[in-house]
């Protein structure tokens, strides 16, 4: 009968209290639906008062997202944003994947085969992310510099690995000790090796952890600015770099574009989580509900 | 021949001494099982066995092999994991191919086994599901049938039944039973259940804190325990111990004095007012009869009367001991707590352990 209780519960949930939630939601969700409004807004629209939430929308941000007229009366040219838009999801990816298969590993080796010491080598790893990137940030950009990796996607894409590895491991290590050892045995007596063993039995059970993992580390690269703002070149510039620069210029901001440019930032977060979500809601509960 | 043998194996882990020397032959086709409280060893010699623990010391020969530093890979050994470890990404028939796809084995051969085996522990009906979604019988039997479907030469269970309900536990008893008898395979059974020790073993190793305390038949075990630990680990309810002092052959007891049992010989070598404590099972006390024998006659009041249905167990008082008894339910039902009734201790069956080390006196 127990679960006869438990269901009922879920369906009596309430009106009231779906509706709060909905205004919840609304009240966050408000700014990103903003932005995505604005993008389909003439500039007269964008500045009107009071802020018009009904009008006739427009592409014509979109188009000048990719080409446009620097100069009033001038022919409209390339920005350059397909290839921006290029590198921020080759660079986030690449290094993402990366520090997944270089971080799943390591955990597997912390969770597994613990050294001794095995929690202060944890410790060190995670004081590399204590430290805010602004004092980090000369060094690194001097060491970039003497090893010719700035403005190379070579460059970005290690310094990124490297700032999602912790975390990676981290996480990865959690859902590892959280797999029961005796399954790991019981493939053993069934005549597993220790490779097959990993690949067989254990990666398989910890997919959801690592969908989680990927899109935390995503957004977090997705995002990120300072780096990209002094490491990478004209060639390997990314979104939130380019953006940046797009503000400004002779007729002031132009907040269309901006709009524009962000809404089609949001897509590829949104496309992830999305194909992620099934395993997401598994991967982030990982560990909180007992066995 | 022994198919098994386990000599002087000792296993630490920081202070804690797991094992610290245990040894025993186990023969090719017997039920064995090893008996012993929770932390007693049993889990870390079941894994020794199977090679996934290395001992500080000692031995293990499987088949004439010496397996000590072996591989675990490759054992002709199965074990089923008190957890069960099924492999939970997997689906039921997926687990049960897992190992026969490790062998190598061919798809048509895979499939024949799977069959069998979902025939014969009744799973076929489950086996495109997770186990996530199997009751607990369902489970257990899919982690033996996943043990099983190599034919390995020697089947490890580690508390197989601990995890089950009751009535689940006395059904499986039996099917072991049959298993056992149908496939004909050596079995090593860890548990902490004394009836499922006697019920299904043909040997029984006693184990407590890595020793193997006692080796025997479950008769011998019951009936002459090596010493009080033995003794009041097994049998339900447990055996009645009370202190006793002996003196020529005989032992004075808070109720009155007992001679002629079968440790009255050795006894007799005692030095005067031995401490011993005196064993007795609930089960081997009778109500007196009309005529005196030559058991030793108890004036006892009832002091807690306990209905189990067919049996009821009664709490005596004499002098100023209290011990248990067992009636049938129509001879019990006579008897309200206060009553007094007479009971008659037959010597022969009595045990005596020392006080100080808990050595049986035979
Ligand atoms: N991996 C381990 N680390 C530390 N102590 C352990 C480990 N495995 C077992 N022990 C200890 O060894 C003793 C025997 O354990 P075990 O063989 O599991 O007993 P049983 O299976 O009879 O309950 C216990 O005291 C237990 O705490
Ligand atoms: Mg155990």
């Amino acid at each position: 009968m127990a679960w006869q209780s438990k269901q009922r519960e879920i369906g009596t949930a309430g009106w009231g209290w779906a509706i709060f939630a909905g205004i919840i939601a609304f009240i966050y969700f408000f700014p990103v639906l903003w932005i995505i409004l604005t993008a389909f807004k003439t500039n007269a629209d964008i500045l009107a008062v009071p802020p018009k939430f009904f009008f006739t929308p427009t592409l014509e941000n979109f188009v000048s997202v990719f080409s446009r007229s620097y100069i009033k009366g001038q022919a409209a040219v390339d920005t350059g944003f397909d290839r921006f838009f290029f590198n921020s999801i080759f660079i986030a990816g690449t290094s993402v994947l990366l520090a997944l298969v270089i971080g799943t590993l390591a955990a597997y080796g912390f969770s597994r085969y613990p050294l001794p010491g095995n929690d202060t080598y944890l410790f060190i790893i995670l004081t590399t992310r204590m430290l805010p990137p602004i004092i980090v940030i000369i060094p690194i950009f001097i060491m970039f510099r003497i090893a010719g990796l700035s403005g190379t996607y070579p460059g970005i894409i290690l310094l990124y690995t490297a700032f999602n590895l912790p975390f990676t491991i981290w996480m990865m290590k959690s859902f590892f000790d959280e797999l029961s050892p005796d399954v790991e045995d019981a493939a053993r007596l069934d005549g597993s090796s220790e490779k097959r063993l990993f690949f067989k039995v254990c990666f398989p059970q910890i997919i959801a952890g690592l969908a989680a993992t990927a899109v935390f580390g995503l957004i977090l690269t997705w995002n990120e600015f300072i780096f990209a703002l002094l490491l990478t070149g004209v060639e390997t510039r990314t979104v939130p770099v380019a953006m940046a620069q797009t503000i400004g210029g002779d007729i002031g901001v132009r907040w269309g574009l901006l709009a524009a440019i962000e809404t089609l930032f949001l897509i590829p977060v949104i496309i992830v989580v999305f194909v992620l979500q099934k395993h997401l809601l598994r991967g982030v509960t990982f560990g909180t509900i007992k066995r | 021949m022994s198919i098994l043998s386990v000599t002087g194996a000792e296993k630490r882990y920081g202070s804690i001494n797991a094992l610290a020397g245990t040894s025993f032959e186990v023969e090719a086709g017997e039920f064995y099982c090893l008996l012993g409280p929770s932390a007693a060893g049993k889990t870390t010699t079941l894994r020794a066995i199977a090679g996934l623990e290395t001992l500080d010391a000692g031995r293990v020969v499987f088949d004439g092999q010496d397996m000590t530093g072996q591989p675990v890979q490759g054992r002709d050994m199965a074990m089923v994991f008190q957890t069960f470890a099924l492999y939970p990404h997997l689906t039921a028939r997926q687990n049960l191919e897992y190992p026969l796809r490790e062998a190598g084995h061919d798809a048509g051969e895979i499939r024949q086994r799977v069959g069998e085996i979902g025939e014969l522990l009744r799973i076929a009906h489950t086996l495109d599901r997770k186990p996530s979604t199997m009751s607990g019988g369902e489970q257990q039997r899919l982690a033996i049938g996943r043990a099983l479907i190599r034919r390995p030469k020697l089947l490890l269970l580690d508390e197989p039944l601990t995890n089950l309900d009751a009535k689940l536990r006395h059904d499986t008893r039996a099917e072991f039973k049959r298993l056992h008898r149908e496939l004909g395979m050596t079995i090593v059974f860890a548990t902490p259940d004394q009836l499922e020790a006697l019920t299904m073993g043909e040997r029984i190793a006693v184990i407590n804190e890595g020793w193997i305390v006692q080796i025997g038949t479950p008769r011998e075990l019951y009936a002459a325990p090596a010493d009080r630990f033995v003794g009041t680990l097994v049998g339900a309810p447990t055996m009645n111990l009370l202190p006793a002092a002996g003196s020529d052959g005989k032992v004075a007891l808070p109720f009155g004095e007992i001679g002629n049992g079968p440790w009255s010989k050795t006894l007799a070598d005692f030095p005067a007012e031995t401490e011993l404590l005196f064993g007795f099972r609930p089960h081997d006390i009778r109500l007196a009869g009309p005529e005196a024998g030559p058991a030793l006659r108890v004036d006892a009041k009832v002091h807690l009367t306990e209905p189990l249905g067919d049996i009821t167990v009664l709490d005596l008082e004499a002098g100023d001991a209290v011990f248990k008894m067992v009636l049938p339910e129509e001879e019990a039902v006579q008897y309200r707590v206060g009553d007094r009734v007479a009971v008659e201790i037959n010597p022969d069956k009595t045990l005596l352990f020392a006080r100080d080390t808990g050595a049986a006196i035979r």
